[in-house]
Parts: structure tokens; C-alpha cells; sequence
């Protein structure tokens, strides 16, 4: 007992002296930081005003021999050892004075916007989609005015306020299905479905003719779920205006169109696969890491997900060469159209020092425009003229559709309608989940569903007084 | 004047001074200084997040923009959705489940203070779910309860037909029962060695009298030891209901409360986190907490009228009623 006692005093012992180490280290760095600010204040305004735009840094000809130590929090947390710690090194090579300290969380979404709140979160995050567009100035650095940055990198639309931009995509996704070469020709498939009707029929000969399990939900995952909405905007409609401007303003707008198109139509996917019994056995249990490997081998027919998730399921085997991408399958007026856009955003927080802020936009750049992050992740490169990777080649013939911004002084309107309805398009998966089990359970139909969004979206459209057209 | 003042003042330290320098005043410093970090955590950490939890309540904000004044619309508005009470009623499972919880936890307990093979070894094994994080808990089960993996073979072992056997988590009839059972896996062993503890403190000699009038193990148990933790009982039991309304881990992991198992604390979460009602979601965190103290005072009077609080010892309630009789 006393051995027992005496263990458990010196641990105790332990973790208050580590702890107490733990607040002075923190001190010092933040009083280091002080120092640093004041000392740039005698000199030039340390306003952001005297930084250059992204676009005006030359890469290994300016700022030289900046130190500095930045921190990065990330989504990545499977890249953070591996690729990104190459990167680090890479950069150095140009820029030996600058550290680059990688912070990745699982849970990034969550976290992130509440450690927004503070003032020293880090140097570079990347930007979640639960910001109101009139808080970016109070958060992040400009990168540049957009007309001039938008000659140099593209899809700047979404974190963009009053012609400034504050946030450079990281990589940029095309939304389409990746599908299961080997099992589409085992099931017989020769063309590929253009209409939702045309792609239940393959799921269902899919279903009759190989053991595979037609279309994979992942379910469980949740995040996978919200992926659904992505296809919503330009997939289903081929209009740019559509998300900032056709949902906010629009009357009704995820009730069923007579040519199966329109977010209906892709919802309308979800359910009907669900209800004739073309997705897993038990939704509940599935499990994202291991369905990359059933893919892989052909044990899973299709998956609805962004382009960025092709890589990973072609190396998640030995059968890479299997896993296709095509888009998703509705038809406009005889043409296909695919959603493009964003994928996190970089963004400098603008408490940062402001050797910090010229640090995190070098480094920002460079992996924009050298890492060739985007092209390895099998999307869509930010820099205007990069070349696309093979993935997208399926996209012959089909337009990219990437979001417009919303018009001048209702930036706003769609996060607000979005979070006040509580359906929360591409924030949260509970609308897209509520299909999945309804189409399950049988007790409501796809229309008494979309009845309900319609009303909540109508209801919250008329609590801010937004025209409907 | 001010000299008098000043004079007067120093003596005052001087007095202090003295003061801290007697074994009074010593015994409150030590006291003081030792208390001092643990009432700082427990502010910084506990009643400083609660009273801006309050605060926000009365707000329309996200975490990031300006807040607007709402008076009490965020409370009005939790009575006027019909998701949020009707996410109360899941309670009943875990509250159901905690009675079960209990009763495993006072067999195990009674069984292991005495003597038994391995005892330490079962306590420990027992107990040690309790000590694993909610979130590995929570995957465990979900493989666990995956068509086909653990618990289905295990079944199929035992030679049930595995086409007859529900999914565990997917039908609607019995996933929260599922959801139940784990935290009850979780948290028996917790229960479980609070109540050795209870039993350890009863004296020997009583067992030692009770086997020469012939008590056998029920006996002992039904009159010597259950009336000595009463107390213990009562407490356990007051906290797993009180628990139960507040179940989140089990369901958020698990299932993430699709399929009809979103607790009241899941759909708290999704309103804070994912709409960004931030007020709103702290409204419902005050109500819950009213709740659960209104839930706490109505247990805690009902033990006090039926069993004449679990406070009273049994010795002294026997005394009592000797000289009642006596009279």
C-alpha cells in the first residue's frame, strides 16, 4: 500500500512539473512574438497594407532571409508525416530561415471554428465553410484584389469579399461517381448511364449479375453524406448561378422538375438506390477506410464521391488501374455538366506577426505553384495552365461548372438561410442522412422530404426578408 | 491624523505578520495555498465556461460574428421545436439500462468481497472498460455490432441462425437498446467498485455472528449488507439516472444518431457545431441542467419517503424503534 502511495505521489509530482514547464514555455514564445511586433513598429506601419499580394512575390528572389516559425492546421491528417513533412524540406532548400509546424486534426471541422475565436490559432488554416463572408477582413490576410489574382489562379470565388480575396484553394474537385471498371463489364454495362433512371438500371445489374454491392453509401462516416450535396448545384442544374443565387432566391427550390434534374434529381439517386436494396446490407456498420480497399478489389460497384477520393482508392490496391470516375449521371438538355470547385482554402491569420504573415504567404504560394499538391491529389490545380491530371479525362465533353459569387450585398443570404432552415447544405450530413433512412424505413417518400426542406428553406427566406423570384 | 492613520495601519501588518507566523495562521496559509489550485481549475474550467454558457443563452450568435440580444426567444423556441423533447424520451432506455447496470454491479461487488478465486484479477477485468476513452468504447461496439463480426459469430457459435438476427444498430425497434448495452458495459465496473468499497467498510464480526445464527450468503446479503450501503446505493442510483438524461458518447459515436438514436445531448450538438445556433444550443444545455436538478430533488424526496432516506444507518434505525417499544 505504501508502494502503491508513494508511485502515485511521484507521478503526481510528475505531471504538475511537467505541466508547470507545459505555461512557462508558452509565455516565452508569446512574449518573444511580442517583442518581435514591437520591434517592426518602430519602423514601417506593421499594418497588413505594407504586405505584397500573393501575386507580387517572386518566389526565392524576395525575402531571402525572413525567420520565422509558422504554425499550419490541417485537415491532412494522413499527409502531415509523409508528403507534407517532404514539403517542408523542399521549401527550405529556398527559404532555410522559415519552420513550418503542421498541426492536423481529425476532427478539423469542429475544432476549427471555435479555435477561430481566438487570436493566436496559428499562422495558416485552412478556412472552413461555416464563415460568414463579412467576417473574412477580421480574420484573414488579403492575398491581392481579385480582378488581378483571378489573371493568375482560379475557383478564388468562394472566400472573396468586396473584390479582396482571402483564401487560395488548396486543390480544386470535380464532382463525379468513381466507379469499378472490372465490375462495370462483368454486369454487362456498356454505355455509361446519363440519367438517373439509366444509372439505378446499372446499379441493378450490377446487383443481378456480380457479387459486388452496387452502390457503397458509407453511411457511418457521416461527412460522406453531406458529399451528396456537392452534386446539387452544377451537376444537377449546368447553371453557375445556382447555389449563391438560384437556391438562395429560389421559391421551392428542391421540389421535383419535370426533365429530372435540379437537387430532386440527385437526391432522388440516394433514395431509390436505397429502396431497392442496390446499396450495403447494413448502412449503419460501414467503414470508410475499408472500403477503399473493396473498391479496389470489385467488391463494391460505385461510390458518390469527389475526384480527390480517385487516388485514394486506386492505392489502396493492387488494382488501381480498375477504379474510373464519370459524371454524375443527369442529363441537361443533352449535355453533362460537372460541379467544380474549391477544396479547403489556405487562409494567414491576420494576428500573426507580420514576419509570420510574409512566411505563411510564401509558403502558400509555393504550394500553390510548385508543390504540384493539386495535380499528385488527382484534382484540379489552382494556378491558371497547370496541367490537369488523368483522372479527369472522363470529363471529355463535360462542362466544369464553377459556382458564381453571389451578387454584391448578399454575400451572406446562403449561409444565412442555410444555418437558420438547420438543413445545412454541404455543412452537415443530417438532411442527406434523413433520406437514406426514410428511403430505408419506408415512412416518408422522397416528395413529403423535400416538402418539409421546401417549407424550412421558405420559412427562413422570409425571416430575412429575401426576395423570392 | 494621517500619521495616527499610518501607524495604525503598520501595526496592523505587523499584527498580520504575527498572525501568519502562528500555527493558526499557518494552518491557513498551508490550507489557502494548497486549495488555491484546485478552486482556480475548478473555476477557469467549470463555472467560468458554465456562466458564459448562461450568458450566451440569451444571445442570437455563432461562435465567429456579432451577437444580437434575444431576451428569452432561445428558451421559447426549445419548448416550440418537437425535436428536442421528443430526444428526452430516449432517456428511458439508458435509465432503464442503469437499473440492470446496478443490480450486475452489487452481484459482482457482493460476490467478489468475498473470498473468491482470482478476485483481483475479475475486479480488474471488470473494471476495466471503465477506463478506456468513450470514443474507443464507441468504436469497439460498432465493429461489434457489425453484421456478420463479433457479436453475430458469437451468436452463430452458439448456434443461432445468423438471417434471424436483427442489425443491431439499423432496426429502429432495438438499436437504442444496443446503444444502451454498451454504456453499460462501460460503466458497471465503476458502479462495481464503488460498492466493494461500500462493503469493505462493513464489520467483520457481523458476518462472523451472522454464520453462527445460520444466515446463509442471501441473508447476509439482504440484511447485513445491503442496509449498510444504502447510502451508496441511493447515491449510484441518483447518479446513472441523472446520467442517462444526459447520454451522448454512446449514440454520437456509434450510430452518429441516425436511425432514431439522437439523444437529447446529439441533437444539442448538431444545433451548436453544424447550424451554428450557438444561443440556442445553450439554452437547451440550461434546460437540461434544470432537468436534471429537478430530476435529482424528485429522487432524492421519493428515497426519503419510501425508504426513509438512504442517509440513515440501519443500526440507528433499529435503536430507534428498540426504544419505541421499550416505551
Amino acid at each position: 500500500m505504501k508502494l502503491v502511495k508513494k508511485v502515485l505521489s511521484l507521478g503526481l509530482l510528475c505531471i504538475l512539473a511537467v505541466s508547470l514547464v507545459g505555461c512557462g514555455d508558452k509565455k516565452k514564445t508569446v512574449d518573444t512574438e511580442k517583442e518581435q511586433v514591437s520591434e517592426k513598429g518602430d519602423g514601417a506601419d506593421s499594418n497588413s497594407s505594407t504586405l505584397k499580394t500573393i501575386d507580387q512575390i517572386k518566389l526565392g528572389e524576395d525575402y531571402k532571409d525572413i525567420k520565422a516559425t509558422i504554425k499550419f492546421l490541417t485537415n491532412r491528417t494522413d499527409l502531415v508525416d509523409t508528403i507534407f513533412a517532404d514539403y517542408i524540406k523542399k521549401f527550405q532548400k529556398i527559404y532555410p530561415g522559415i519552420n513550418i509546424e503542421y498541426e492536423a486534426a481529425t476532427d478539423y471541422f469542429e475544432d476549427i471554428t471555435i479555435r477561430l475565436t481566438t487570436d493566436n490559432w496559428g499562422d495558416i488554416c485552412m478556412i472552413p465553410t461555416t464563415i460568414d463572408k463579412n467576417e473574412l477582413p477580421n480574420l484573414f490576410v488579403s492575398f491581392g484584389d481579385k480582378p488581378s489574382l483571378d489573371k493568375e489562379y482560379i475557383m478564388l470565388n468562394n472566400f472573396s469579399y468586396q473584390d479582396k480575396v482571402y483564401g487560395i484553394p488548396s486543390t480544386g474537385t470535380a464532382q463525379g461517381i468513381v466507379y469499378n471498371k472490372k465490375v462495370f463489364e462483368k454486369a454487362g454495362i456498356t454505355e455509361m448511364p446519363r440519367t438517373p433512371d439509366d444509372f439505378l438500371a446499372v446499379l441493378q445489374k450490377i446487383k443481378d449479375n456480380t457479387d459486388a454491392i452496387p452502390m457503397y453509401s458509407n453511411f457511418a462516416a457521416n461527412w460522406t453524406m453531406t458529399a451528396w450535396d456537392a452534386y446539387i448545384g452544377g451537376s444537377a442544374t449546368g447553371d453557375p448561378d445556382f447555389m449563391n443565387n438560384g437556391l438562395v432566391h429560389g421559391k421551392n427550390p428542391f421540389s421535383k422538375r419535370d426533365d429530372m434534374t435540379g437537387p430532386y434529381a440527385v437526391y432522388y439517386v440516394l433514395y431509390e438506390a436505397t429502396a431497392r436494396g442496390l446499396i450495403e446490407d447494413d448502412p449503419t456498420t460501414t467503414d470508410w477506410e475499408g472500403c477503399k480497399g473493396m473498391i479496389n478489389n470489385g467488391e463494391i460497384g460505385t461510390m458518390v464521391l469527389g475526384s480527390w477520393a480517385v487516388t485514394q482508392m486506386q492505392e489502396a490496391g493492387e488494382n488501381g488501374d480498375d477504379i474510373g470516375y464519370m459524371p454524375f449521371p443527369i442529363t441537361i438538355n443533352g449535355k453533362q455538366y460537372a460541379t467544380a470547385g474549391p477544396d479547403y482554402n489556405y487562409g494567414i491569420n491576420i494576428n500573426s506577426s507580420e514576419e509570420n504573415k510574409i512566411a505563411s504567404m510564401l509558403y502558400i504560394k509555393w504550394l500553390t505553384e510548385e508543390s504540384n499538391f493539386a495535380y499528385d491529389q488527382g484534382g484540379i490545380p489552382i494556378k491558371v495552365g497547370a496541367e490537369y491530371p488523368d483522372v479527369l479525362s472522363a470529363f471529355d465533353g463535360v462542362d466544369l461548372v464553377i459556382d458564381n459569387p453571389a451578387a454584391p450585398g448578399e454575400e451572406t443570404f446562403f449561409n444565412d438561410i442555410n444555418n437558420e432552415s438547420e438543413i445545412g447544405l454541404n455543412v452537415d450530413n443530417y438532411h442527406v442522412s434523413q433520406v437514406l433512412e426514410h428511403a430505408l424505413t419506408g415512412d416518408m417518400t422522397l416528395d413529403e422530404i423535400v416538402a418539409d426542406w421546401n417549407a424550412k428553406w421558405s420559412k427562413a427566406q422570409e425571416k430575412f426578408g429575401i426576395k423570392v423570384r | 491624523m494621517s500619521e495616527l492613520s499610518v501607524h495604525k495601519s503598520s501595526g496592523k501588518s505587523k499584527g498580520f505578520i504575527k498572525w501568519l507566523k502562528s500555527s493558526k495562521g499557518q494552518r491557513a496559509t498551508v490550507v489557502v495555498t494548497f486549495m488555491f489550485i484546485p478552486l482556480v481549475l475548478l473555476f477557469v474550467f467549470t463555472y467560468l465556461p458554465f456562466g458564459k454558457m448562461v450568458e450566451f443563452s440569451f444571445f442570437n450568435m455563432k461562435y465567429i460574428g456579432k451577437r444580437e440580444f434575444v431576451g428569452l426567444r432561445n428558451y421559447i423556441d426549445v419548448f416550440q421545436r418537437d425535436d428536442c423533447f421528443k430526444a428526452l424520451k430516449l432517456s428511458f432506455y439508458y435509465m432503464g439500462a442503469s437499473f440492470v447496470q446496478l443490480a450486475l454491479a452489487l452481484y459482482f461487488a457482493t460476490l467478489l468481497s468475498f473470498k473468491v478465486k482470482g478476485g483481483g484479477l475479475f475486479k480488474g477485468m471488470l473494471f476495466f472498460p471503465y477506463l478506456i476513452c468513450g470514443i474507443a468504447v464507441g468504436f469497439i461496439f460498432k465493429f461489434f455490432y457489425t453484421r456478420g463480426f463479433v457479436l453475430d459469430s458469437l451468436l452463430g457459435f452458439l448456434g443461432f441462425d445468423l438471417e434471424k438476427l436483427p442489425y443491431w444498430l439499423k432496426d429502429m425497434r432495438i438499436n437504442n437498446i444496443s446503444l444502451a448495452a454498451a454504456s453499460v458495459w462501460r460503466y458497471m465496473g465503476q458502479n462495481m467498485v464503488l460498492f466493494i468499497g461500500a462493503i469493505m467498510s462493513v464489520d467483520s464480526e457481523m458476518y462472523e455472528a451472522a454464520a453462527l445464527d445460520g444466515a446463509n450468503y442471501w441473508q447476509k446479503f439482504r440484511y447485513i449488507i445491503l442496509p449498510s450501503i444504502k447510502t451508496i446505493v441511493v447515491l449510484n442510483l441518483i447518479l446513472s439516472i441523472t446520467g442517462s438524461l444526459s447520454a451522448f458518447e454512446p449514440p454520437y459515436v456509434i450510430t452518429g444518431g441516425n436511425f432514431g438514436t439522437g439523444t437529447y445531448f446529439v441533437i444539442m450538438d448538431r444545433i451548436a457545431h453544424q447550424n451554428m445556433k450557438v444561443g440556442l444550443a445553450s439554452a437547451m444545455a440550461v434546460i437540461l441542467l434544470i432537468i436534471i436538478l429537478f430530476a435529482t430533488l424528485l429522487q432524492k424526496m421519493f428515497f426519503r419517503y419510501v425508504f426513509n432516506d438512504g442517509n440513515e444507518d440501519s443500526s440507528k434505525k433499529i435503536a430507534k424503534k428498540m426504544a419505541k417499544e421499550a416505551k
